[in-house]
């Protein structure tokens, strides 16, 4: 069909499509998951049962499901990508009338058998979607205002939901994320300036109807950003997580306390601390090194991610691999900012180190995508 | 940039005449040049991932770099801001050096409405008014039915007060609990312990802050959750307290005084045993601050500590300590002592003339005014300034008592010759009783200096202000004080009280001094010869009636309020009376 056509190497298919697995993805995952492992053990003082094995379970259940849904050609994925859209906003939609107030926000939705957010669905439809956008888009249409206009109003409409729910940190993500696809995709420079540019003018906005009766943000959410701004302001407080978090850390030190000897975060003076906070345990028990290796973990993800985009004739599969490992580095990074006091915090797990189902599985489903994209990138 | 045409004219008409195929010239054309646009493509795709690269890795970079920031801070716990959200009652008890308690927490219950969940405001505003006779049922009533969603009732009810608005039986009605201090005996050291106020209120406790005295000073330590139930014991003995307190109170009525003071201090420590200042409180039910007339004669005014006056002749053993530690005079050196002694415009006389000349001894025992200016004028300004330093007299005195911040002692602006002769008999220099109880000890002690403090555990600074032969000396001297001297009503059988006497006029509000309204100190140590207390007992215009004349001098009423101090508090302090050395003097040894 097309000029690049005498160039395919290769498809493979039958039970070959497993050597061409990425395995080294595989194998990085697992072993962030096993930091994770041994994180939420010490947080539960040595007891394996209360989360570690939990998040083992899913972990290895998400193994699988990653590599079934790497193993369906990533065409099908493709045509599938308008419907999981649909469905992740008609869910989103429902969670608005239905869903379960957890922890203060509307999040959740109760599907009798297990609870789960549609936001985080969000965040793989959309990037799924758009990657699908923007391969049926000629290369020369991208930049153009009509064009962009569509992508932009698929990421509007659910991340307006979403922050409605509220949760800005989820929003800020989607936003985020979807940005970095449509930069991928060859959209012009000026209009990321321009929305920067609209984004310095919204965050100076929200903080001018502070106070006022058109005030835009939840009075907490201010809060958190001027606590984050002064955390020793309230110590106990609201700015209590990040002060104890600091605490954790710099009680870490370079090589920190070792394995289960971390006081701060085993003694409950955090709150979250096997879900957001987690970080800080790692970062107390096997301190600045154990914090960084971390990092580099996820820094190889990303990398690995990359070179398999790169390698990838699939501008679908291209596009979607970059957005998964975007959404991840935007998670770590988030997260890790919040803790160690660079961000304000917001409700932003660690992946695959936090305890948490359904992030983990939708993570897991979205490395399916990108294993699959790995698996059959040699054809357009 | 120029387009290669796909079917160049020229190389086709060229194939055509060789007879090759020109639609390969064509292909091989459209293939290079979907190369060049795929290869500009990716160059884009590329360039743009590239950035995006340097993007996450400066993002990571700069999370690692704050990680490592963080990771070689110094933990440091956070101290609960004046924001924090959360209130702490707990406080810690304060005791006596005994462990006896002196303040400690009591745990009541507040009262509080939320009018809108009352069934009939009417009846429990009547029956509220029932229980608490000084709430007003109208008043109640109006609040109950008002726009507020929260009342507070009372802030602390008895337990038989809280059954009985249970009983009324209002689930709008609600009572939570509260933390009280209690100081179980009442006036005792009331101006040490000073008192406390609730601080921010919530409905399930209040916060507890000192507000005067060691409560306020040491409100941080008392309110560290970290302490747990460790008590703050304090120096003083509660038994010696309540005996100087009788003592005092009763003497300062004999005595016609309008104020008393008197400090007990471990001489060798500084430890303060007993501190009464007089009026005084009940820190239980605190007189709201310096409510009228004047604030240095309000009872919750600490005249131990906030009081600083001049203090008079109790000042000429400084001068004389020096005099003998500089050896610039021995004990029985003669100093000119007739007056009157002039300087400049000013004109310094005795109280009576002692004659052409006086020993220092005699010049302390007989407080010859002109006398101690003479030895003054050897010391020179600049060396009595540094020796009053040295012993603490020049600054605020180093007590855990919030109001000593206040109680800076006044001293001459420029030092200058007619102050050095002024201040060597304590007049233009005013200090407050503990100022004079500590350098009394230092000098006495053995000559080593003592900080003065309220908190048991002191030890001395080991800092030296006079030798140990001076101390010795000046000892004796002062024990002559006693025995032939100006106090010796002071003699309390089988202690040796030594000490100094001092009457100063108190000074006009306008300038210059009464002449009928002094102020009446002695500090004594007890026992002369093996040094162990300091007390010194002032007393604010004290006017003794018993003779034809009123007497005013020290001699007539602080001496006599100090020895029955001495001779109360001593046995309990646990000093044996050494009766048997004083008995000896007058039986000769048989000798064979």
């Amino acid at each position: 069909m097309s000029y690049l056509e005498y160039r395919v190497r290769f498809i493979p298919a039958g039970a070959r499509k497993i050597l061409h697995v990425n395995w080294a993805l595989v194998i990085l995952l697992t072993a962030v998951a096993s930091v994770g492992f041994l994180m939420l053990t010490s947080v539960a003082g040595g007891d394996v049962s209360r989360w570690a094995e939990p998040h083992m379970v899913r972990f290895a259940a998400g193994l699988v499901l990653m590599l079934v849904i790497g193993l369906v050609p990533i065409w099908f994925w493709r045509s599938v990508s308008g419907l999981a859209y649909v469905c992740a906003l008609g869910l989103l939609i429902m969670v608005e009338f239905f869903g379960t107030v957890g922890m203060g926000a509307q999040r959740w939705i109760d599907l009798g058998f297990i609870q789960f957010q549609p936001s985080e669905m969000m965040k793989i439809a959309l990037v799924m979607s758009l990657a699908a956008y923007y391969d049926w888009l000629p290369l020369s249409s991208v930049s153009r205002p009509q064009w962009v206009l569509v992508p932009l109003v698929l990421i509007l409409i659910p991340a307006a939901i979403i922050f409605r729910q509220p949760d800005l940190g989820t929003t800020v993500l989607l936003v985020a994320g979807s940005g970095i696809v449509m930069f991928c995709a060859g959209v012009s420079w000026w209009y990321f300036l321009g929305v920067i540019g609209a984004a310095a003018g919204m965050v100076f906005t929200v903080f001018l109807s502070r106070g006022t009766d058109w005030q835009i943000l939840q009075d907490y959410q201010y809060r958190r950003i001027s606590i984050f701004l002064d955390p020793s302001s309230d110590p106990l407080g609201a700015g209590y997580h990040i002060t104890q978090s600091k605490i954790a850390l710099g009680s870490g030190g370079w090589a920190g306390k070792g394995f289960m000897q971390g006081t701060q975060s085993r003694l409950n003076f955090l709150p979250e601390k096997h879900t957001d906070f987690i970080f800080t345990t790692l970062a107390e028990e096997f301190g600045f090194v154990g914090g960084f290796s971390l990092l580099l973990l996820y820094g190889l993800i990303i990398f690995v991610c990359v070179l398999s985009a790169l390698g990838n004739k699939n501008r679908f599969g291209a596009l979607l691999t970059l957005g998964v490992s975007a959404t991840l580095f935007l998670h770590v990074l988030v997260n890790i900012s919040m803790v160690v006091g660079l961000a304000p915090v917001v409700g932003v797990p660690l992946p695959l180190v936090s305890y948490g189902g359904s992030v983990l599985l939708v993570l897991m489903v979205a490395f399916g995508l990108v294993q699959s994209a790995h698996v059959y990138r040699w054809r357009n | 940039m120029t387009r290669v045409p796909l079917r160049p004219l020229a190389r086709i008409l060229a194939a055509r005449q060789t007879g090759e195929n020109p639609d390969k010239i064509e292909r091989a054309n459209l293939a290079a040049r979907h190369e060049a646009g795929r290869d500009g493509q990716r160059e884009r795709v590329e360039g743009r991932l590239l950035a995006l690269a340097l993007v996450f890795l400066a993002a990571f970079a700069t999370v690692g770099a704050k990680m490592a920031v963080v990771a070689t801070s110094e933990p440091v716990e956070p101290k609960a801001a004046a924001s924090s959200t959360q209130i702490v009652a707990a406080r810690a008890d304060i005791t006596d050096r005994n462990g006896r308690i002196l303040a400690t927490n009591l745990s009541t219950h507040s009262v509080y409405a939320q009018p809108q969940h009352l069934i009939n405001p009417d009846i429990a505003a009547r029956k509220l008014a029932q229980i608490f006779p000084d709430l007003d049922e109208q008043r109640l009533y109006q609040r109950f039915t008002g726009p507020k969603k929260f009342l507070w009732i009372r802030r602390r009810i008895s337990p038989e007060q809280r059954d009985a608005v249970q009983n009324i039986g209002e689930p709008g009605l609600l009572f939570g609990p509260r933390e009280m201090r209690l100081y179980p005996n009442g006036r005792l050291a009331a101006h040490v312990l000073g008192g406390v106020s609730f601080g921010r209120e919530g409905v399930s406790a209040a916060e507890l802050v000192g507000v005067a005295g060691i409560e306020r000073a040491m409100d941080d330590e008392l309110r560290d959750p970290g302490r747990g139930d460790v008590p703050l014991a304090l120096s003083l003995d509660l038994t010696v307290q309540a005996a100087v307190e009788h003592v005092l109170e009763g003497g300062m009525k004999v005595m016609n005084a309008k104020g008393a003071v008197a400090v007990l201090m471990d001489a060798r420590n500084g430890e303060i045993l007993s501190l009464v200042s007089l009026p005084d409180f009940d820190p239980n039910d605190r007189p709201p601050h310096f409510a009228k007339g004047k604030p240095s004669e309000s009872p919750i005014f600490n005249r131990a500590v906030q009081g600083v006056y001049e203090l008079g002749s109790t000042f000429k053993v400084f001068a004389a300590a020096q005099g003998l530690d500089e050896q610039l005079v021995a004990r029985d050196t003669l100093i000119d002592t007739k007056g009157p002694l002039k300087w400049g415009r000013y004109s310094i006389s005795d109280f009576r003339d002692y004659g052409p000349n006086l020993s220092v001894e005699d010049v302390v025992v007989k407080s010859s005014n002109v006398g101690t200016a003479r030895i003054a004028i050897m010391i020179g300004e600049e060396r009595q300034r540094e020796f009053l330093e040295r012993l603490g007299l020049l600054a605020p005195v180093p007590l855990e008592l919030v109001e000593v911040r206040t109680a800076r002692p006044l001293v001459p602006k420029n030092w200058s010759g007619i102050h050095t002769i002024t201040v060597s008999y304590g007049h233009g220099i005013s200090v407050s009783p503990v100022h004079l109880a500590a350098a009394y000890a230092s000098i006495l002690n053995g000559g080593v200096k003592v900080l003065p403090t309220l908190v048991k555990g002191a030890e001395a600074t080991g800092e030296r202000v006079v030798s140990a032969e001076t101390s010795r000396q000046m000892r004796e001297i002062l024990r002559q004080v006693v025995t032939r001297g100006t106090a010796r009503q002071g003699e309390v059988p089988g202690y040796h009280v030594a000490g100094k006497t001092g009457t100063a006029d108190k000074p006009k509000p306008g300038g210059g001094y009464h002449d009928d309204k002094v102020i009446a100190t002695f500090a004594s140590v007890f026992p002369a010869d093996d040094p162990r207390y300091v007390l010194v007992v002032a007393l604010d215009e004290p006017v003794e009636t018993s003779g034809r004349e009123p007497r005013r001098t020290a001699g007539w009423t602080a001496v006599p309020v100090a020895a029955e101090i001495i001779r109360r508090a001593a046995p309990i302090l646990g000093l044996a009376p050494d009766i048997e050395s004083r008995g000896r003097q007058g039986v000769k040894l048989a000798q064979f």
